[in-house]
Order: C-alpha cells, then structure tokens, then sequence
C-alpha cells in the first residue's frame, strides 16, 4: 500500500509552468493510460493511438508553456478532453465507419503487463480485457461516449452534459443504460464476474 | 423496481459525485433495501471492471513526449 502523499495535479501544473520537466514527467505517467485507452476506444489502432496521444500531450505542454491553462478544471479531464476531440477530428477526416471492426486474433491489445501471472493466466486476461474493449465499442454511440467520457476521461457528468448538450439526467441515463448493457452483453458473451479474474 | 431517480444517484455514488448528505441517505437505505444494495454492487463490479480495460502506451511514445517538453525548455 502506497502511503506518501501524492502532489495533486494542480500543483504539478504550476511547478511545471515554472519550469519544472520531473514534474511533467509525473503529470504524463499518471494520466498517459486513459488518455491512450480514450483515443484508443475511438481509432481502434495503436499507432494512431499513439501519435494522437503525443499529439494531445504537445498540445497541452504548448498550453500551459504559453501561460493559457485554464485552472479553473481538473488537469485529467482537460487532457483527456483534448485527447478525445484529437481522436473524433481524426475519425472524422479519415472518413471511417463508427460500426465496430472486431480484433479477433489480432495484437493491437497485447501490451498489458501482469508481472505476477503465468502465461495462461495473462493470456485469459488479455483476452477477456480485449473482448470487454470490443463490447464497449458495440455500444450505442450515445452510452459509448458517456461512459468513455466518464470512466476515461475522469470528465464529471455536468461536465459531459454540458459538452453534448444534454440534462445532467439523460448524461446519467445515458451511463446507467451504458453500465446495464455493458453487463448484459458481458455476460451474453460468457465474460463472468470473477473478481481473481479482473484484480490487477 | 428501484425509481429512475435512485438509479441515477447510485451511478453518481459509484463515482464519487453525490453529494455527501443523499450519500449518507442512500447507504442507509442499502441496509433494507437489497434490491438497491445489489445494483450497487454490480455497478461497482462492472467499474473496477473498465479499470482493468485500461491500455498503456508504448514508452517510446512517453518518451517522445518528455523529450519534446525538454527540447522546447532548452530553446526558451
């Protein structure tokens, strides 16, 4: 169990505005995977991924160096806020399909590390943790965005209600629907609740 | 059948945004209310679920990161 105190975000913000490049460092290790998974979930391939991922970070780092950061919001939804209009502007240009291409066998989700499981035990992980990823893209795009939005990009629901321009209670619905037929459709597809199964 | 209204308070408790009196007020209800108490827990196991669909970058592409920040630190 950690128990050192961990700066906040805000405050690793300004030490880095005055010049501090550890403080970076920290800002980008602790939100770099939900930035990733965010663009990921919306491109559907690691590359992209991780270009647009740098491309956000750039832009945040040419934000905050020009002194126009905003304090006003949390750090990881603004990041993450960038991160995710980086990714529709690229689905959008690349005039792809939003219906779901499916993975199967393939290893654009092979990079997880379970430091302490034995082969199978990782290979049944990555399996079930890339078949969750393929039923998150199946949802309805409305439930799909909310809960990426929510759940990824640590966005408050007035936050997302706001930015798609609904009531703070369809956001919510829109989550709950989210949630329900993310069970429904995990369990349609044999992915159990066990609890050894999904521990980190 | 728990109301929509309730169902839309137990997503805010599962992440953190209800305000800390309905919090209390729901938490007491879960005692007599399994119904309730139930969707709690399955919402909560689907959350820690999406944690484990995280993905991590390669650290090529961190490093591109912080090497850019340094390089423009260096310029200005």
């Amino acid at each position: 169990m950690n128990t050192t105190t961990q700066v906040s975000d805000s405050a690793l913000v300004s030490l880095y505005i005055a010049g501090n490049e550890n403080a970076f460092e920290q800002l980008v290790n602790r939100h770099k995977n939900k930035v990733y998974t965010t663009i990921l979930l919306i491109v559907k391939d690691t590359y992209t991924a991780e270009d647009l991922m740098q491309d956000a970070f750039i832009k945040a780092i040419h934000t905050m160096k020009s002194g126009r950061y905003n304090e006003e919001g949390k750090f990881s939804s603004w990041i993450c806020r960038i991160a995710h209009n980086l990714a529709i502007d690229f689905f959008r240009k690349e005039k792809r399909s939003p219906m779901i291409t499916l993975e199967d066998g393939s290893n654009v989700f092979n990079t997880m590390a379970f430091a302490e499981d034995s082969a199978e035990q990782f290979q049944v992980k990555e399996d079930t943790h890339a078949r969750l990823r393929e039923l998150i893209q199946t949802l309805p795009q409305s439930q799909r965005e909310v809960l990426m939005m929510r759940h990824y990009a640590d966005m408050s629901f007035q936050e997302i209600a706001d930015s798609t321009g609904v009531s703070i209670n369809t956001a919510l619905g829109r989550m709950r629907y989210a949630l329900i037929n993310l069970r429904k459709k995990m369990l349609n597809s044999n992915i159990a609740y066990d609890k050894n199964l999904y521990s980190e | 059948m728990i109301k929509t209204s309730t169902q839309n308070e137990l997503i805010q408790y599962v992440y953190n945004e209800l305000a800390d009196d309905a919090c209390t007020q729901l938490e007491a209800a879960f005692m007599h209310d399994n119904e309730l108490a139930e969707g709690c827990s399955e919402l909560l196991q689907i959350q820690n679920l999406l944690d484990t669909a995280l993905k991590s970058p390669h650290q090529r592409a961190v490093q591109n990161i912080l090497n850019y920040s340094k390089s423009l630190s260096l310029q200005s």
